[in-house]
Protein backbone atom coordinates (compact mmCIF):
# COMPACT_ATOMS: atom_id res chain seq x y z
CA UNK A 1 0.00 0.00 0.00
CA UNK A 2 2.68 2.38 1.14
CA UNK A 3 4.48 1.74 -2.48
CA UNK A 4 1.19 2.68 -4.06
CA UNK A 5 0.45 6.06 -2.33
CA UNK A 6 4.02 6.95 -3.74
CA UNK A 7 3.20 5.76 -6.93
CA UNK A 8 0.15 7.44 -7.26
CA UNK A 9 1.60 10.77 -5.73
CA UNK A 10 4.56 10.67 -8.19
CA UNK A 11 2.08 10.07 -11.15
CA UNK A 12 0.11 13.61 -9.50
CA UNK A 13 3.05 15.47 -9.05
CA UNK A 14 3.98 14.85 -13.13
CA UNK A 15 0.36 15.15 -13.59
CA UNK A 16 0.38 19.11 -11.80
CA UNK A 17 3.18 19.90 -13.75
CA UNK A 18 2.74 18.80 -17.13
CA UNK A 19 -1.11 20.17 -16.52
CA UNK A 20 0.01 23.27 -15.64
CA UNK A 21 1.86 23.25 -19.01
CA UNK A 22 -0.17 22.10 -21.23
CA UNK A 23 -3.45 23.88 -19.51
CA UNK A 24 -1.72 27.83 -18.40
CA UNK A 25 -4.36 29.64 -20.80
CA UNK A 26 -7.63 26.92 -20.57
CA UNK A 27 -9.89 26.51 -17.59
CA UNK A 28 -10.25 23.54 -16.44
CA UNK A 29 -13.86 23.35 -17.08
CA UNK A 30 -15.90 22.07 -20.00
CA UNK A 31 -16.98 24.67 -22.83
CA UNK A 32 -17.34 23.05 -26.10
CA UNK A 33 -15.47 24.71 -29.14
CA UNK A 34 -14.83 24.27 -32.77
CA UNK A 35 -13.80 21.06 -33.81
CA UNK A 36 -11.00 22.71 -35.17
CA UNK A 37 -10.43 24.15 -31.91
CA UNK A 38 -10.31 21.57 -30.06
CA UNK A 39 -8.43 19.11 -32.41
CA UNK A 40 -5.14 21.32 -30.96
CA UNK A 41 -5.01 20.28 -27.12
CA UNK A 42 -5.38 16.11 -28.28
CA UNK A 43 -2.93 17.35 -31.33
CA UNK A 44 -0.26 17.93 -28.47
CA UNK A 45 -0.09 14.60 -27.29
CA UNK A 46 -1.73 12.14 -30.17
CA UNK A 47 -0.42 14.26 -33.53
CA UNK A 48 -3.15 16.37 -35.76
CA UNK A 49 -3.38 13.14 -37.46
CA UNK A 50 -3.82 11.00 -34.55
CA UNK A 51 -0.75 8.92 -34.90
CA UNK A 52 0.89 9.54 -31.96
CA UNK A 53 5.06 9.34 -32.01
CA UNK A 54 5.01 9.00 -28.29
CA UNK A 55 5.26 5.78 -27.35
CA UNK A 56 3.00 5.67 -24.38
CA UNK A 57 0.48 7.36 -26.09
CA UNK A 58 -1.88 5.41 -28.45
CA UNK A 59 -2.62 5.95 -32.02
CA UNK A 60 -6.01 6.94 -32.54
CA UNK A 61 -6.08 7.03 -36.32
CA UNK A 62 -8.42 5.11 -38.07
CA UNK A 63 -9.91 3.57 -34.92
CA UNK A 64 -13.64 3.06 -34.83
CA UNK A 65 -15.89 6.33 -34.17
CA UNK A 66 -18.19 4.78 -31.46
CA UNK A 67 -14.94 3.02 -30.04
CA UNK A 68 -13.27 6.51 -29.18
CA UNK A 69 -16.59 7.92 -28.29
CA UNK A 70 -16.91 5.27 -25.46
CA UNK A 71 -13.57 6.10 -24.29
CA UNK A 72 -14.14 9.50 -24.55
CA UNK A 73 -17.04 8.96 -22.57
CA UNK A 74 -15.44 6.52 -19.78
CA UNK A 75 -12.30 8.86 -19.19
CA UNK A 76 -15.22 11.48 -18.27
CA UNK A 77 -17.03 8.85 -16.01
CA UNK A 78 -14.01 7.68 -14.05
CA UNK A 79 -14.73 4.45 -15.98
CA UNK A 80 -11.10 4.20 -17.33
CA UNK A 81 -8.83 5.95 -15.86
CA UNK A 82 -5.59 7.71 -17.00
CA UNK A 83 -3.44 10.19 -15.07
CA UNK A 84 -3.05 12.55 -18.09
CA UNK A 85 -6.51 12.38 -19.49
CA UNK A 86 -7.70 13.23 -16.03
CA UNK A 87 -6.53 16.39 -16.53
CA UNK A 88 -7.92 16.96 -20.00
CA UNK A 89 -11.00 15.76 -20.04
CA UNK A 90 -12.78 18.12 -17.48
CA UNK A 91 -12.32 20.25 -20.32
CA UNK A 92 -14.12 18.84 -23.27
CA UNK A 93 -17.80 19.01 -23.37
CA UNK A 94 -19.64 15.87 -23.89
CA UNK A 95 -21.35 17.26 -26.87
CA UNK A 96 -18.10 17.63 -29.04
CA UNK A 97 -16.90 13.87 -28.29
CA UNK A 98 -18.61 12.56 -31.35
CA UNK A 99 -16.68 15.06 -33.95
CA UNK A 100 -13.91 14.21 -32.15
CA UNK A 101 -14.67 10.41 -32.48
CA UNK A 102 -15.49 10.72 -36.29
CA UNK A 103 -12.50 13.10 -36.91
CA UNK A 104 -9.90 10.79 -35.69
CA UNK A 105 -11.93 7.67 -37.12
CA UNK A 106 -11.56 9.01 -40.52
CA UNK A 107 -7.50 9.78 -40.28
CA UNK A 108 -5.33 7.12 -41.76
CA UNK A 109 -3.49 4.63 -39.08
CA UNK A 110 0.12 5.09 -39.70
CA UNK A 111 2.90 1.94 -39.71
CA UNK A 112 5.29 1.24 -37.30
CA UNK A 113 7.99 -0.75 -36.86
CA UNK A 114 9.53 -2.93 -34.39
CA UNK A 115 13.01 -3.10 -32.79
CA UNK A 116 12.23 -6.17 -31.11
CA UNK A 117 12.10 -8.56 -34.22
CA UNK A 118 12.82 -11.59 -32.61
CA UNK A 119 9.74 -11.09 -30.15
CA UNK A 120 7.46 -9.84 -32.68
CA UNK A 121 7.83 -13.08 -34.42
CA UNK A 122 6.78 -15.06 -30.98
CA UNK A 123 4.20 -12.05 -30.44
CA UNK A 124 3.09 -13.65 -34.11
CA UNK A 125 2.76 -16.91 -32.84
CA UNK A 126 0.22 -15.76 -29.89
CA UNK A 127 -1.64 -13.20 -32.05
CA UNK A 128 -2.45 -15.94 -34.69
CA UNK A 129 -2.88 -19.04 -32.70
CA UNK A 130 -3.45 -17.93 -28.96
CA UNK A 131 -1.73 -20.21 -26.44
CA UNK A 132 -2.79 -23.57 -25.65
CA UNK A 133 -1.66 -24.59 -22.55
CA UNK A 134 -3.09 -21.33 -20.52
CA UNK A 135 -6.00 -21.17 -22.99
CA UNK A 136 -5.63 -17.79 -24.33
CA UNK A 137 -7.59 -17.04 -27.15
CA UNK A 138 -5.90 -15.84 -30.71
CA UNK A 139 -5.87 -12.04 -31.19
CA UNK A 140 -6.99 -12.86 -34.60
CA UNK A 141 -9.81 -14.00 -34.14
CA UNK A 142 -12.08 -10.84 -32.76
CA UNK A 143 -9.43 -8.16 -34.25
CA UNK A 144 -8.60 -10.21 -37.69
CA UNK A 145 -5.72 -11.90 -38.81
CA UNK A 146 -4.18 -8.22 -40.20
CA UNK A 147 -5.01 -6.42 -36.79
CA UNK A 148 -7.88 -4.23 -38.39
CA UNK A 149 -10.24 -4.57 -35.87
CA UNK A 150 -14.45 -4.38 -36.81
CA UNK A 151 -17.02 -1.73 -35.06
CA UNK A 152 -16.75 -3.92 -31.44
CA UNK A 153 -13.18 -4.68 -31.72
CA UNK A 154 -11.03 -1.91 -31.51
CA UNK A 155 -8.01 -1.62 -34.73
CA UNK A 156 -4.42 -2.96 -33.54
CA UNK A 157 -2.47 -2.37 -36.28
CA UNK A 158 0.47 -0.62 -36.25
CA UNK A 159 -0.26 0.70 -32.86
CA UNK A 160 2.41 2.02 -30.52
CA UNK A 161 3.94 -1.20 -28.16
CA UNK A 162 4.57 0.37 -25.27
CA UNK A 163 0.66 1.46 -25.21
CA UNK A 164 -0.40 -1.84 -26.15
CA UNK A 165 1.64 -3.31 -23.54
CA UNK A 166 0.67 -0.79 -20.98
CA UNK A 167 -3.42 -1.58 -22.01
CA UNK A 168 -2.85 -5.32 -21.58
CA UNK A 169 -1.17 -4.90 -17.81
CA UNK A 170 -3.77 -2.78 -16.85
CA UNK A 171 -6.62 -5.49 -18.26
CA UNK A 172 -4.72 -7.93 -16.27
CA UNK A 173 -4.13 -6.26 -13.27
CA UNK A 174 -7.54 -4.91 -13.48
CA UNK A 175 -6.68 -1.11 -13.17
CA UNK A 176 -8.75 -1.07 -16.51
CA UNK A 177 -12.53 -2.33 -16.59
CA UNK A 178 -14.13 -0.52 -19.50
CA UNK A 179 -13.53 -3.53 -22.03
CA UNK A 180 -17.40 -3.62 -22.43
CA UNK A 181 -17.69 -8.00 -22.28
CA UNK A 182 -14.82 -8.23 -19.38
CA UNK A 183 -13.40 -9.77 -21.81
CA UNK A 184 -9.88 -8.77 -22.86
CA UNK A 185 -9.79 -8.36 -18.85
CA UNK A 186 -10.20 -12.95 -18.94
CA UNK A 187 -7.97 -12.94 -21.96
CA UNK A 188 -4.66 -10.74 -20.27
CA UNK A 189 -5.17 -12.29 -16.85
CA UNK A 190 -4.29 -16.04 -18.87
CA UNK A 191 -1.12 -14.32 -19.96
CA UNK A 192 2.61 -13.17 -18.62
CA UNK A 193 4.32 -10.22 -19.08
CA UNK A 194 7.06 -11.55 -21.45
CA UNK A 195 4.10 -12.99 -23.41
CA UNK A 196 2.21 -9.08 -23.29
CA UNK A 197 5.34 -7.82 -24.60
CA UNK A 198 5.90 -10.08 -27.54
CA UNK A 199 2.46 -9.77 -29.05
CA UNK A 200 2.62 -6.16 -28.26
CA UNK A 201 5.71 -6.16 -30.56
CA UNK A 202 4.17 -8.34 -33.30
CA UNK A 203 0.88 -5.51 -33.52
CA UNK A 204 3.04 -2.35 -34.19
CA UNK A 205 4.41 -4.56 -37.19
CA UNK A 206 1.02 -5.30 -38.66
CA UNK A 207 -0.36 -3.65 -41.76
CA UNK A 208 -3.92 -3.74 -42.72
CA UNK A 209 -4.73 -5.88 -45.54
CA UNK A 210 -5.61 -4.81 -48.70
CA UNK B 1 -34.42 -9.66 -3.07
CA UNK B 2 -32.83 -12.03 -5.98
CA UNK B 3 -35.10 -15.20 -4.95
CA UNK B 4 -38.35 -12.77 -5.93
CA UNK B 5 -36.65 -11.67 -8.29
CA UNK B 6 -35.77 -15.36 -9.69
CA UNK B 7 -39.63 -16.51 -9.19
CA UNK B 8 -41.11 -13.64 -10.96
CA UNK B 9 -38.63 -14.76 -13.85
CA UNK B 10 -39.69 -18.33 -13.45
CA UNK B 11 -43.42 -17.33 -13.54
CA UNK B 12 -42.95 -15.58 -16.30
CA UNK B 13 -41.19 -18.75 -18.12
CA UNK B 14 -43.86 -21.49 -16.96
CA UNK B 15 -46.00 -21.42 -20.17
CA UNK B 16 -42.85 -21.08 -22.72
CA UNK B 17 -41.35 -24.47 -20.79
CA UNK B 18 -44.53 -25.98 -20.71
CA UNK B 19 -44.82 -25.33 -24.82
CA UNK B 20 -41.17 -26.52 -24.86
CA UNK B 21 -41.41 -29.32 -22.98
CA UNK B 22 -43.74 -31.54 -25.25
CA UNK B 23 -40.95 -32.06 -27.84
CA UNK B 24 -38.35 -33.29 -25.02
CA UNK B 25 -37.85 -37.18 -24.02
CA UNK B 26 -38.54 -37.67 -20.22
CA UNK B 27 -36.17 -37.05 -17.77
CA UNK B 28 -33.27 -39.22 -16.47
CA UNK B 29 -31.90 -38.81 -13.37
CA UNK B 30 -27.96 -38.49 -13.59
CA UNK B 31 -24.98 -38.36 -11.23
CA UNK B 32 -24.77 -35.53 -8.55
CA UNK B 33 -28.50 -34.64 -9.27
CA UNK B 34 -28.12 -33.63 -13.09
CA UNK B 35 -31.69 -34.42 -14.58
CA UNK B 36 -30.36 -35.27 -18.26
CA UNK B 37 -31.95 -32.53 -20.40
CA UNK B 38 -33.71 -30.64 -17.89
CA UNK B 39 -34.94 -26.63 -19.27
CA UNK B 40 -32.97 -24.22 -17.66
CA UNK B 41 -35.10 -20.35 -18.21
CA UNK B 42 -32.26 -19.30 -19.92
CA UNK B 43 -32.50 -22.68 -22.40
CA UNK B 44 -36.63 -22.51 -23.10
CA UNK B 45 -36.26 -18.51 -23.33
CA UNK B 46 -33.40 -19.51 -26.29
CA UNK B 47 -35.52 -22.16 -27.98
CA UNK B 48 -38.16 -19.65 -27.77
CA UNK B 49 -36.17 -16.96 -30.05
CA UNK B 50 -34.93 -19.43 -32.31
CA UNK B 51 -31.84 -17.72 -34.12
CA UNK B 52 -30.44 -16.04 -37.60
CA UNK B 53 -27.45 -17.45 -38.72
CA UNK B 54 -26.54 -13.91 -40.20
CA UNK B 55 -26.31 -12.73 -36.83
CA UNK B 56 -24.47 -15.97 -35.64
CA UNK B 57 -21.52 -15.41 -37.95
CA UNK B 58 -20.27 -12.45 -36.38
CA UNK B 59 -21.45 -13.29 -32.56
CA UNK B 60 -19.12 -15.91 -33.25
CA UNK B 61 -16.55 -13.41 -33.45
CA UNK B 62 -15.50 -14.02 -29.94
CA UNK B 63 -15.21 -17.29 -30.56
CA UNK B 64 -13.09 -17.84 -33.21
CA UNK B 65 -9.73 -17.08 -31.21
CA UNK B 66 -9.85 -21.03 -29.98
CA UNK B 67 -12.65 -22.50 -32.06
CA UNK B 68 -11.14 -20.75 -35.00
CA UNK B 69 -13.08 -18.98 -37.51
CA UNK B 70 -14.06 -22.40 -39.54
CA UNK B 71 -15.53 -23.49 -36.49
CA UNK B 72 -12.99 -26.49 -36.93
CA UNK B 73 -11.30 -25.99 -33.58
CA UNK B 74 -7.73 -27.30 -33.42
CA UNK B 75 -6.25 -30.84 -34.68
CA UNK B 76 -4.77 -31.49 -30.96
CA UNK B 77 -8.54 -31.50 -29.71
CA UNK B 78 -7.71 -29.08 -26.43
CA UNK B 79 -10.73 -27.44 -28.45
CA UNK B 80 -13.68 -29.32 -30.08
CA UNK B 81 -15.21 -29.28 -34.15
CA UNK B 82 -18.41 -27.34 -33.55
CA UNK B 83 -19.33 -26.92 -37.53
CA UNK B 84 -22.02 -29.29 -38.27
CA UNK B 85 -23.41 -29.80 -34.77
CA UNK B 86 -26.71 -30.29 -34.22
CA UNK B 87 -28.06 -26.68 -32.97
CA UNK B 88 -29.96 -28.60 -29.99
CA UNK B 89 -26.70 -29.98 -28.79
CA UNK B 90 -24.97 -26.07 -28.85
CA UNK B 91 -27.61 -24.67 -27.18
CA UNK B 92 -27.95 -27.34 -24.76
CA UNK B 93 -24.10 -27.36 -24.12
CA UNK B 94 -23.59 -23.15 -24.30
CA UNK B 95 -26.74 -22.67 -21.75
CA UNK B 96 -25.50 -25.49 -19.54
CA UNK B 97 -22.28 -23.95 -19.23
CA UNK B 98 -23.62 -20.53 -18.51
CA UNK B 99 -25.65 -22.21 -16.07
CA UNK B 100 -22.46 -23.85 -14.33
CA UNK B 101 -24.12 -27.48 -14.92
CA UNK B 102 -21.73 -28.14 -17.51
CA UNK B 103 -17.93 -27.47 -15.93
CA UNK B 104 -16.00 -25.68 -18.36
CA UNK B 105 -13.63 -22.64 -16.42
CA UNK B 106 -11.93 -22.16 -19.53
CA UNK B 107 -14.31 -21.49 -21.60
CA UNK B 108 -16.53 -19.64 -19.00
CA UNK B 109 -15.38 -15.81 -19.37
CA UNK B 110 -15.72 -16.12 -23.11
CA UNK B 111 -19.28 -17.28 -23.35
CA UNK B 112 -21.02 -16.06 -20.00
CA UNK B 113 -22.93 -12.96 -20.49
CA UNK B 114 -22.16 -10.43 -20.80
CA UNK B 115 -19.59 -11.63 -23.08
CA UNK B 116 -22.06 -13.32 -24.93
CA UNK B 117 -25.86 -11.82 -25.02
CA UNK B 118 -28.81 -14.53 -24.18
CA UNK B 119 -30.23 -13.04 -27.48
CA UNK B 120 -27.31 -14.32 -29.44
CA UNK B 121 -26.70 -17.99 -28.26
CA UNK B 122 -29.50 -19.27 -30.77
CA UNK B 123 -28.04 -17.45 -33.59
CA UNK B 124 -24.20 -18.80 -33.13
CA UNK B 125 -25.99 -22.39 -33.16
CA UNK B 126 -27.67 -21.90 -36.48
CA UNK B 127 -24.59 -20.54 -37.82
CA UNK B 128 -22.30 -23.20 -36.21
CA UNK B 129 -24.56 -26.11 -37.56
CA UNK B 130 -24.42 -24.86 -41.14
CA UNK B 131 -20.67 -23.56 -41.01
CA UNK B 132 -18.24 -25.90 -43.47
CA UNK B 133 -15.11 -26.74 -41.81
CA UNK B 134 -12.11 -25.79 -44.36
CA UNK B 135 -9.53 -28.14 -42.21
CA UNK B 136 -9.11 -31.64 -41.34
CA UNK B 137 -9.65 -33.19 -38.09
CA UNK B 138 -7.26 -34.67 -35.59
CA UNK B 139 -7.43 -38.44 -36.18
CA UNK B 140 -5.67 -40.97 -33.56
CA UNK B 141 -2.24 -41.69 -34.37
CA UNK B 142 -2.75 -45.32 -36.20
CA UNK B 143 -5.84 -46.56 -37.91
CA UNK B 144 -7.90 -48.55 -35.68
CA UNK B 145 -11.15 -47.72 -36.91
CA UNK B 146 -12.31 -51.70 -37.97
CA UNK B 147 -12.03 -52.12 -34.08
CA UNK B 148 -13.47 -49.43 -32.83
CA UNK B 149 -16.31 -49.67 -35.43
CA UNK B 150 -16.89 -53.11 -34.12
CA UNK B 151 -17.30 -51.75 -30.64
CA UNK B 152 -19.38 -49.25 -31.40
CA UNK B 153 -21.93 -51.06 -32.75
CA UNK B 154 -21.58 -53.66 -30.11
CA UNK B 155 -21.93 -51.42 -27.16
CA UNK B 156 -25.16 -50.07 -29.33
CA UNK B 157 -23.94 -46.86 -29.25
CA UNK B 158 -25.83 -46.23 -32.54
CA UNK B 159 -29.20 -45.95 -30.84
CA UNK B 160 -28.37 -42.28 -29.66
CA UNK B 161 -25.20 -41.67 -31.50
CA UNK B 162 -26.52 -42.57 -35.10
CA UNK B 163 -25.24 -45.62 -37.32
CA UNK B 164 -22.96 -42.40 -39.03
CA UNK B 165 -22.05 -40.56 -35.99
CA UNK B 166 -24.88 -38.21 -36.61
CA UNK B 167 -26.36 -38.24 -33.07
CA UNK B 168 -29.78 -37.05 -32.72
CA UNK B 169 -31.48 -33.30 -33.16
CA UNK B 170 -34.18 -33.90 -31.48
CA UNK B 171 -32.58 -35.81 -28.22
CA UNK B 172 -30.03 -33.18 -28.18
CA UNK B 173 -27.52 -36.02 -28.90
CA UNK B 174 -24.41 -34.82 -30.36
CA UNK B 175 -22.88 -35.40 -33.67
CA UNK B 176 -19.19 -37.44 -32.81
CA UNK B 177 -18.35 -38.41 -36.74
CA UNK B 178 -15.26 -36.61 -37.59
CA UNK B 179 -14.62 -35.16 -34.34
CA UNK B 180 -11.07 -34.85 -32.92
CA UNK B 181 -9.56 -37.86 -31.63
CA UNK B 182 -8.01 -35.72 -28.60
CA UNK B 183 -11.35 -34.28 -27.58
CA UNK B 184 -13.42 -37.71 -27.95
CA UNK B 185 -10.85 -38.90 -25.61
CA UNK B 186 -10.46 -36.14 -23.48
CA UNK B 187 -14.34 -35.98 -23.20
CA UNK B 188 -14.51 -40.02 -22.52
CA UNK B 189 -12.50 -39.74 -19.05
CA UNK B 190 -14.51 -36.39 -18.05
CA UNK B 191 -17.91 -38.14 -18.40
CA UNK B 192 -16.14 -41.28 -16.20
CA UNK B 193 -15.57 -38.90 -13.68
CA UNK B 194 -18.76 -36.82 -13.70
CA UNK B 195 -16.62 -33.98 -14.65
CA UNK B 196 -18.17 -32.84 -17.29
CA UNK B 197 -21.20 -32.14 -15.49
CA UNK B 198 -24.18 -32.84 -17.59
CA UNK B 199 -23.36 -36.12 -19.32
CA UNK B 200 -26.68 -38.58 -19.88
CA UNK B 201 -26.49 -41.28 -16.99
CA UNK B 202 -26.44 -44.09 -20.18
CA UNK B 203 -23.79 -42.96 -20.98
CA UNK B 204 -21.93 -42.60 -17.89
CA UNK B 205 -22.76 -46.31 -17.07
CA UNK B 206 -21.96 -47.27 -20.61
CA UNK B 207 -18.25 -45.70 -20.95
CA UNK B 208 -17.52 -47.68 -17.34
CA UNK B 209 -17.42 -50.71 -19.39
CA UNK B 210 -14.82 -49.21 -21.76
CA UNK B 211 -11.04 -50.23 -21.24
CA UNK B 212 -8.35 -47.33 -22.18
CA UNK B 213 -7.21 -49.48 -25.60
CA UNK B 214 -11.19 -49.74 -25.96
CA UNK B 215 -11.50 -45.76 -25.76
CA UNK B 216 -9.01 -44.85 -28.29
CA UNK B 217 -10.66 -47.57 -30.99
CA UNK B 218 -13.95 -46.06 -30.92
CA UNK B 219 -12.22 -42.20 -30.70
CA UNK B 220 -10.31 -43.19 -33.82
CA UNK B 221 -13.29 -44.92 -35.51
CA UNK B 222 -15.69 -41.42 -34.94
CA UNK B 223 -12.40 -39.08 -35.69
CA UNK B 224 -12.42 -41.40 -39.03
CA UNK B 225 -15.96 -40.60 -40.34
CA UNK B 226 -16.73 -38.28 -42.67
CA UNK B 227 -18.47 -35.23 -42.01
CA UNK B 228 -22.49 -36.96 -41.52
CA UNK B 229 -23.82 -33.81 -44.01
CA UNK B 230 -21.79 -34.56 -46.88
CA UNK B 231 -23.71 -37.94 -46.50
CA UNK B 232 -26.85 -36.43 -47.20
CA UNK B 233 -25.97 -34.52 -49.48
CA UNK B 234 -24.66 -37.05 -51.12
CA UNK B 235 -26.47 -37.10 -54.92
CA UNK B 236 -28.16 -40.19 -55.66
CA UNK B 237 -27.35 -43.01 -58.01
CA UNK B 238 -28.27 -43.14 -61.41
Amino acid sequence: MKHNYKRIAGCLSLCGALAGLLLLPAMARAEAVPLEERLQLCAGCHNPDGNSIIPENPKLAGLDAKYLARQLKDFKSGDRTNEIMATIIPMVDESEFKALAQYFSEQKRSDGVTEKPDLAAQGKQIFDEGIIGSAVPACSGCHNEDGSGTNKYPRLNGQNPVYVKNQLMNFKNGIRTNDAKSVMRAVAKRMNDAEIEAVAEYIVTLKEAQ
Amino acid sequence: MMKTLLSICVALLLPLQAVAADAYVPKVYGKKGYVWDEMTPERVEVLRLGGDPVKGKEAFRGCRGCHKADAAGVREGVYPRLSGQHTSVLIKQITEIRAGIRLNPKMLPFVEDPAIALEEIGDIAVYLNQVESLRENGKGPEDMSAKGKKLYFANKCDTCHGKNGEGDAAKAFPVLAAQHYGYLMREMKLIETGARGNSHPEMVKAIAKFGQSDREAVADYLSRLPDYRTLAAKPAAK
